[in-house]
């Protein structure tokens, strides 16, 4: 056996590992910064679906039918899970999910911008499948090949089920466009205020992101902010006006040059504002996921004295 | 108020059908085995399809990359007393780097006398790998609580009612076919 | 079938369909606020299972009452339903959900496991569908009965206090509907009273062993369609969007 590598040696051969399409897995070497980057992604990714629970969850009182009610449940559920699921891959760097959920509750961690924005009418529900969870989509697709083998991993079971989010949301959304001219009503309007916070889901421009270089240098991630975000607005700009809705903006134009849709200035200010806890529902989430929590510690508290008890019974 | 607990980790261990080997899916958080062995079919078969789930508390789980294997020094060694009781561990490993939603899978098993030593063993066999092992897992049969055959109508089986939560169970393509991006291509459906 | 027959049979099948998707929906309400992750996901699936034995009873029905589920369940007022009380209440804690949610699975178990042998058929094959799920609905609440139970102090005085409270509700469950005495004759469902036996029979036991003591209390005796003001807060929630416009598709 060799001498101890240096750092530079190590780096070398991390670096290479990945080159070659390697995944890193819990136990291999890695850079601090490496594992810095994913523990803040990932668990910015586990708080994002589970404080996402909250706005759906909202409306599932309200579903107007039976069928759409179970629908919305599995898909608030499988939210749930997928929080379940990230938790588990920042678990794996050497974090626990009693600190996560704790920064979370704290106000210390970020989550999605996205659900600090109030669902206001049951379009909502359906808009939120289609445009956020297709936003959603473009970036878990891309981070299924992370080279994180646990993020990598969640990843693809992740998109797995996400697919039902979106068709889901997209078959409502399609069926209000052409349904009564309340319901069409009510799908422009989700959109129109839904539109901007699905586009900045992508992160800040590229010029303002600052952990960009070093994650793709690292393959956790594949492609900027900006490519997924213009990739997502190709995408799913026709769709919208296939079905005689209207995007809010004026600006929206197609180029023949590049082929692409090209969208007016997104308010960047409002993006900051929000992030820093000055959105319209930041404090109504964090309040209701405190509530959940410590109305629910006695509950935790009380299985694990029972198990306890039961460990030391088994013992003796 | 006392400090926040989460319960710890299990690992599940699902196995698809009778013929596939069990996989290692991820993790659920638990007090008990009997809970344990309930919240991984929550979060982990609300789809099909299961045919058994085996759960182990996370601090049972001997694991080791290949790299681990490589640059940790006589790894294997350790005070073992020469009288410790032979029991069943299972091994695991993952040989391949495509993308994938399992860590490990099921390859076989190896009486020892502890989980180094079944390791050891296992890769000393040659009988578990093909070409190369890039993560290796050891599970001590004591660990394991394993649901049955009974349970599979009650547990697994109804998944497959729940056919709404599949996406083909909605019409349509997930995003706009490249063809029909253009503003002269949209046609007002 | 004869005409009394058949109406004490829609009756049944609504009563059945009414506490599923009044449970559903309760149970539904926990989600994304139960007290650890995996019991969201947990109570998630158990909503989602309730709502679907609603969808399958009021389809039965539906020969008979001339309605589709979404109607019964969406444009009926508080005064037309059959559920009985217990699962119309609102979630309280943990303890409250879990403990109504175990006493509500041995009364389907009971319930479930006699209706596989009914004389109508559809009635056994649905039974023998749902069965299947209430198993494991059953197996989740007396694991959290038992638990909670013999946790804490605080867990236990929860969960006596939640028992206290729902013991007399839960009675209601057994009490006859004026047509059924047609159904036990055919042979179409379980007497009341035998179903009654059965129940305590498994129930008893379980929360002896869980340190949980029914109280001497006299049994909520109200027929099917007395209903607390909790029904009326309910429907409207669950059915604002129904109702906004009448004839849309969703």
């Amino acid at each position: 056996m060799s001498e101890e590598k240096t750092y530079e040696e190590k780096l070398a051969e991390f670096e290479a590992r990945i080159q070659r399409g390697e995944k890193i897995e819990p136990g291999d070497w890695m850079p601090d910064e490496y594992r810095r980057q994913l523990i803040r992604m990932i668990s910015q990714h586990a708080h994002s679906e589970v404080v996402g629970m909250l706005p759906e969850g909202a409306w599932i009182p309200h579903a107007p039918t039976l069928r759409r009610k179970m629908i919305l449940i599995a898909k608030v559920q499988d939210e749930g899970g997928h929080g379940q699921y990230l938790y588990h891959a920042a678990e794996s760097l050497g974090v626990d999910r009693e600190e996560l959920i704790a920064a979370l509750l704290a106000g210390k961690a970020k989550y999605s911008n996205i659900f600090n924005y109030p669902t206001l009418t049951w379009a909502d529900i359906g808009m939120i499948g289609w445009l956020v969870d297709g936003a959603a989509i473009k970036n878990q697709t891309m981070l299924a090949h992370s080279s994180y083998g646990p993020y990598s991993r969640a990843m693809v079971r992740i998109c797995a089920e996400e697919t039902f989010h979106y068709k889901q949301g997209k078959e409502m959304i399609t069926i209000y466009a052409k349904g009564t001219p309340e319901q069409r009503q009510m799908a422009q309007d989700a959109l129109d205020r839904w539109w901007w916070p699905a586009l900045m889901m992508f992160g800040p421009p590229d010029s303002q992101s600052i952990h960009t270089k070093t994650l793709m240098r690292w393959k956790v991630k594949i492609k900027t902010n900006d490519q997924l975000r213009q990739e997502f607005i190709n995408e799913i700009v026709p769709e919208f006006l296939a079905l005689g809705l209207k995007i809010p903006d004026p600006d929206l134009h197609y180029d023949e040059e590049t082929g692409n849709w090209v969208i007016g200035p997104i308010d960047w200010d409002e993006f900051w504002r929000v992030i820093r806890g000055n959105g319209p529902m930041n404090r109504d989430r964090l309040e209701a996921r405190r509530r959940a929590h410590e109305e629910g510690a006695w509950v935790r508290e009380a299985l694990e004295a029972y198990a306890q008890r039961q460990r030391q019974a088994s013992m003796n | 108020m006392t400090r926040d607990t989460q319960w710890p980790r299990w690992e599940v261990f699902k196995q698809d059908r009778p013929d596939r080997p069990h996989e290692a899916v991820g993790t659920v958080h638990a007090p008990d085995a009997d809970v344990a062995l309930l919240n991984a079919r929550d979060v982990y078969v609300r789809r099909p399809s299961c045919y058994s789930l085996w759960v182990a508390p996370e601090s049972a789980v001997f694991k080791m990359t290949a790299y681990e294997l490589e640059t940790t020094p006589n790894w294997w060694k350790e005070d073992l007393p020469e009288e410790a009781p032979e029991e069943t561990y299972h091994i695991f490993n993952k040989q391949t780097q495509r993308r994938s939603m399992v860590a490990v899978t099921h390859v076989g098993n190896i009486q020892a006398r502890s989980s180094r030593e079944a390791l050891r063993k296992a890769i000393d066999s040659g009988q578990f790998v093909e070409k190369i092992a890039y993560m290796w897992w050891v599970v001590p049969e004591s660990a394991i609580t394993r649901s049955n055959e009974e349970d599979v109508p009650s547990m697994f089986e109804p998944a497959e009612d729940k056919t709404y939560r599949d996406q083909s169970y909605y019409t349509g393509s997930v995003f706009a076919r490249r063809s029909q991006r253009r503003p002269e291509d949209i046609r007002l459906s | 079938m004869n005409e009394q027959l058949q109406q004490a049979l829609m009756d049944r099948l609504v009563a059945m369909a009414d506490d599923e998707v009044i449970l559903g929906h309760r149970d539904s309400e926990w989600t994304g606020h139960a007290p650890i992750l995996e019991e969201d996901i947990a109570i998630a699936n158990i909503a989602q299972d309730e709502l679907g034995h609603a969808l399958i009873w009021y389809e039965l029905a539906e020969p008979y009452t001339g309605n589709d589920a979404d109607s019964m369940a969406f444009f009926r007022d508080a005064r037309q339903f059959r559920n009985v009380q217990m699962v119309e209440l609102p979630n309280g804690d943990w303890a409250f959900t879990m403990l109504r949610q175990y006493l509500f699975d041995a009364y389907e178990m009971a319930l479930l496991t006699r209706l596989m042998t009914s004389q109508y058929a559809p009635l056994a094959e649905a039974a023998e569908k749902i069965r299947r799920e209430e198993i494991y609905h059953f197996r989740h609440s007396s694991i959290w009965v038992e638990r909670l139970g013999l946790g804490t102090e605080e867990s236990h005085a929860r969960m006596q206090r939640a028992l206290d409270h729902l013991w007399p509700y839960a009675l209601q469950l057994f009490r006859p509907m004026p047509l059924d005495a047609h159904l036990v004759e055919a042979g179409f469902f379980p007497d009341p009273d035998q179903l009654q036996t059965a129940w305590q029979d498994v129930v008893l036991p379980h929360l002896k062993n869980a340190d949980l003591t029914p109280p001497d209390a006299e049994p909520i005796y109200a027929h099917r369609h007395h209903h607390t003001e909790h029904l009326v807060d309910l429907l409207a929630d669950m059915q604002l969007v129904a109702r906004s416009i009448p004839k849309a598709v969703w």
